[in-house]
């Protein structure tokens, strides 16, 4: 009966033990026990917890926006390791990039703040340079004025207009007609070119561009054969740079207008949804 | 005297003649005896085959032999025919040849000696061979054998091979040491039976399969690298050894590095003291049919830092003894190992890549008693096996703060091939809160190459006692600036389940072809088409009056006019199709022409003659039908129009 009765516990037991598992793997039990964590001020189990997430490949703002959290809160608790501002800059970063929530959006940029002003505020004290945000390309700011869709819509009705306009040149008999299809060709074409060029950099920064945070001190950029590069160049940690060629050990990175090569465990690629 | 006491000829003129010629009667009769056998056995080559064990383990190597021999010619195509359950890793052939002449008569002998290395794939017995050789034209098999293949592991120790032959200074004899062998005392010369091989060979040695490669990467001596694993996991040990092979039957050689081997992409530790002078031997293994003495001349534990296909540079040796080979150089292969990451699937929280072995962890912390903004001390070991952590991360806690860490640490060989020893961190904690105080855990996650899982290292370390001490800095001590106020509070949902990626217009091909070029496009097609239109009927207009046009249209109406009973209309629908078809096929119109002039008019425009006159006759036909008193039956109609039907056919193939 005992030998009976034992056996009945193992195979419940083994029978349990993957739904355990898959409780323990679940993503919205992770980021419960990582808030948890955050909320008793333990930062090291909810950066586990919210790690774990990251690992199972979920890319959602509020994961990464409560990582940041944790990693700042380890920052602010002294249990600071190297490199936590950087992955507390990158954690809200990439909520910054992900969410589609304004609030949220707007908590991520106030929390990179203070963040960003912690790195400035050492820096400072080490006679560092400050320069953490090199800003984007005229290009890339000005595509970035309107979302792709404002754009590739922007080219449509362009697109549509000059048709119409055409067609009137083309048909119309009436004078005013003809000079109104007129203007309206002149105005469409430049527009249908400027909103197509600015559809097809967008779409291509969405599906090409790769990004990356600064999770390091100081990321030393160094030329394709490992020297460093002239002036001495360091990254700073939060830094925002832009990933040109991937390679395992080494990647090459712009940042700004510098361009280098800098190790790739100094990095952390931003999540993107494409 | 001298004359008479050389030997048994003289030659004279090119011509040897026997001079004592009982004693070449014996040696030609001795000589035919001896070599009876041997040309009896010239037809059938001699195949023998071994394998270096009967029963391996899955993944081990298996070294079979073949021994061909032939006095015709050199054996040649050696196969082997059957290796189900096995991967052919290597073949090397060594070919040898034995030339002798006794008493004025010469003989060949040709050997081929074959080496398979074959890898057993799965459990199970398995038959090897034959292995089948070419000789000339013909073509010979040899026994087949059979070999248990059992899991990794459960072979029994490999029995040391006896060398198929005793080593001997002409090669290897498919005769062996039979006293039957024909060539023995031609190899082993004059004396015979008292240079028995096996009363003076050395005793054979124990050869190590594990040692054999295909073929010998020098002569003499040469250097040979290797690794225990192709694939490893980043932070995974490699073993990395380099042996030197040196043929048994030479002279000691002494080598010294003269370049290392860079592994730019790992982490080397060594695995053998540099105090050790001599290179331990570490076997004999038998390459082409040669024993090899082998030592080791290092051995490193690396680890990689990165993926990727990491690359081992050989290694450079350059020999000072003996005369020999002294001043040349010796290099090893260039290795390629494959790194990735450990699984991602069952990651623990908080690993660090890197982290991969078999550690343990302890801590101990005292003391247990301290007064609010005092410090304790944390001593935190870890040891184990693999590449241990370089650093620990303390458990943050509010209200604890960690210094940071003394490092001291005790790495080396563990065991023949492992790295490991131990690492200990020393902290000093500051307790800023009164009360009992948990510091938590200390945890490491890592990842277990030999159970391909991930485990964790725990050392709790309980609780401190702070007794409340009203002048110590705490933590809202207002002369300690907060770290990054102001930071907003968590969220406690997840924005989407999973990833979710938005959709945008320009994915889809409808965009760009429908919604873009469509305006465009559309005013293009437009202006197209309406020019298309305006040409199209432009030709249409004039296929339409062209005399083609009006021949098709008189010979349908000739044709109902005939299926009709009006025999008149008949003909004169008749004499317009012969108009038109003059017009349309001509280039003349014969309307108002008169008699003779029709059919000259006709020949004018090239036609024959014979077709001129008929085409004029019924022309004539018809204006005479058509203005007779009587109506013409309507039956002789229609054969004129048969006729006329058929001229019209004419015209136009003649045109």
């Amino acid at each position: 009966m005992r030998r009976a009765v034992g056996c009945l516990a193992t195979v419940v037991a083994l029978a349990a033990m993957p739904r355990i598992a898959a409780a323990e793997q679940d993503p919205s039990t992770l980021l419960a026990s990582g808030v948890a964590a955050l909320g008793q001020g333990h930062a090291d189990d909810a950066i586990a917890s919210l790690e774990a997430l990251a690992d199972l490949g979920i890319a959602d703002a509020v994961a990464s926006y409560d990582r940041g959290l944790a990693y700042a809160l380890r920052v602010r608790v002294s249990g600071e390791v190297a490199g936590d501002l950087g992955r507390a800059v990158h954690g809200f970063e990439e909520a910054r990039d992900l969410s589609h929530s304004r609030a949220l959006v707007e908590d991520a940029s106030r929390a990179l703040s203070i963040v960003r002003a912690e790195i400035v505020r050492r820096r400072l004290r080490a006679g560092e340079s400050i320069e953490t945000e090199p800003g984007r390309s005229l290009a890339r700011t000005i595509t970035g004025l309107f979302d792709e869709d404002t754009w590739a819509f922007g080219a449509a009705g362009s697109s549509l207009l000059l048709g119409l306009g055409l067609f009137v040149r083309w048909l119309a008999r009436a004078r005013w007609a003809r000079i109104a299809a007129s203007i309206a060709i002149g105005a469409a074409i430049p527009l249908l070119l400027a909103a197509t060029a600015m559809t097809l950099a967008a779409r291509n920064d969405r599906l090409h561009l790769r990004e990356a945070v600064v999770v390091v001190s100081n990321a030393r950029l160094t030329n394709d054969r490992g020297m460093a590069l002239p002036g001495a160049i360091q990254l700073p940690e939060g830094a925002r740079v832009e990933i040109v060629e991937p390679r395992s050990a080494v990647t090459r990175v712009r940042f700004g207008r510098v361009d280098g090569w800098v190790a790739s465990n100094a990095l952390r690629e931003l999540a993107r949804l494409r | 005297m001298i004359r008479a006491a050389s030997p048994t000829s003289r030659c004279r003129s090119g011509r040897c003649v026997p001079r004592a010629g009982w004693v070449l009667r014996i040696s030609v009769l001795l000589g035919v005896l001896v070599i009876a056998p041997g040309v009896h056995a010239q037809g059938t080559p001699q195949l023998r085959i071994s394998a270096s064990a009967d029963v391996i383990g899955v993944g081990d190597t298996l070294h079979v032999q073949l021994v061909a021999s032939s006095a015709d010619a050199m054996p040649s195509n050696p196969k082997l025919e059957s290796v189900n359950g096995f991967a052919v890793r290597g073949e090397s052939e060594s070919p040898s040849q034995s030339f002798t002449i006794i008493n004025g008569v010469s003989s060949s002998r040709y050997s081929l000696t074959v080496d398979w290395t074959l890898a057993a794939l799965r459990a199970g017995s398995y038959r090897v061979g034959p292995a089948t050789i070419s000789v000339g034209a013909m073509r010979a098999s040899s026994a087949a054998f059979t070999v248990k293949v059992v899991p990794a592991g459960q072979a029994p120790a490999p029995r040391a091979p006896t060398p198929l032959f005793p080593q001997s200074p002409f090669g290897s004899s498919p005769f062996g040491s039979s006293p039957f062998d024909p060539w023995r005392n031609f190899l082993l010369g004059p004396q015979g039976l008292e240079n028995e091989p096996s009363q003076e060979a050395p005793p054979p040695v124990a050869v190590d399969p594990k040692l054999a490669l295909d073929a010998p990467r020098a002569s003499d001596y040469f250097v040979h690298a290797g690794v225990d694993k192709v694939t490893a996991v980043v932070g995974e040990q490699v073993t990395f050894s380099i042996y030197g092979y040196r043929d048994a039957s030479v002279p000691e050689v002494d080598v010294s590095a003269e370049h290392e081997a860079s592994a730019p992409g790992f982490v080397r530790q060594p695995l053998m003291s540099t105090k050790d002078k001599e290179a331990p031997h570490v076997g004999f293994a038998s390459i082409a049919g040669k024993i090899w003495d082998v030592r080791l001349l290092g051995r490193w534990a690396l680890f990689p830092l990165h993926t990727g296909d990491l690359t081992i540079g050989p290694m450079t040796v350059t020999m000072a003894r003996n005369r020999n080979v002294a001043g040349a150089r010796r290099d090893t292969e260039s290795l390629t190992v494959h790194v990735t990451e450990p699984s991602l699937r069952g990651r623990p929280p908080g690993y660090a890549i890197g982290d991969v072995g078999r550690f343990a962890v302890s801590a101990e912390v005292n003391p247990r008693d301290v007064e609010q903004g005092g410090s304790i001390a944390v001593h935190v070991q870890v040891s184990g096996t693999g590449n241990l952590p370089s650093t620990v991360v303390p458990p943050a806690r509010a209200g604890v703060e960690w210094l940071s860490p003394e490092l001291h640490e005790e790495l080396g060989p563990v065991a023949r091939s492992a790295f490991g020893g131990h690492r200990d961190f020393d902290f000093v904690v500051r307790i800023l809160d009164a009360g009992n105080v948990d510091l938590g855990e200390i945890r490491i996650p890592f990842w277990d190459p030999e159970k391909k899982a991930y485990d964790m290292a725990r050392a709790a370390l309980g609780s401190v006692r702070s007794k409340a001490n009203p002048n110590a800095s705490t933590r809202g001590d207002d002369t300690a600036p907060e770290r990054l106020p102001g930071l907003p509070l968590p969220r406690e949902r997840l924005e989407s389940a999973g990833p979710t990626a938005r959709k945008y217009v320009d994915d889809s091909p409808v965009f760009w072809f429908g919604g873009l070029a469509a305006g465009p496009c559309a005013f293009v097609a437009a202006v197209a088409g309406r020019a298309s239109a305006r040409r199209a009927s432009e030709v249409w207009r004039r296929r339409r009056t062209s005399p083609l046009a009006e021949l098709r249209a008189r010979v349908a109406a000739a044709d109902a006019a005939c299926r009709g009973h009006d025999a008149r209309a008949a003909d004169a629908s008749i004499e317009r199709a012969l108009y038109s078809a003059t017009v349309a096929r001509l280039g003349v119109s014969v309307r108002g022409a008169l008699g003779s002039d029709v059919g000259a008019r006709l020949e004018r425009a090239g036609l024959a003659p014979a077709a001129a006159t008929r085409l004029a006759r019924l022309l004539e036909e018809c204006e005479a039908a058509r203005f007779a008193p009587d109506e013409a039956d309507i039956r002789t109609v229609r054969e004129r129009w048969d006729r006329a039907h058929q001229a019209i056919r004419e015209l136009v193939r003649k045109t």
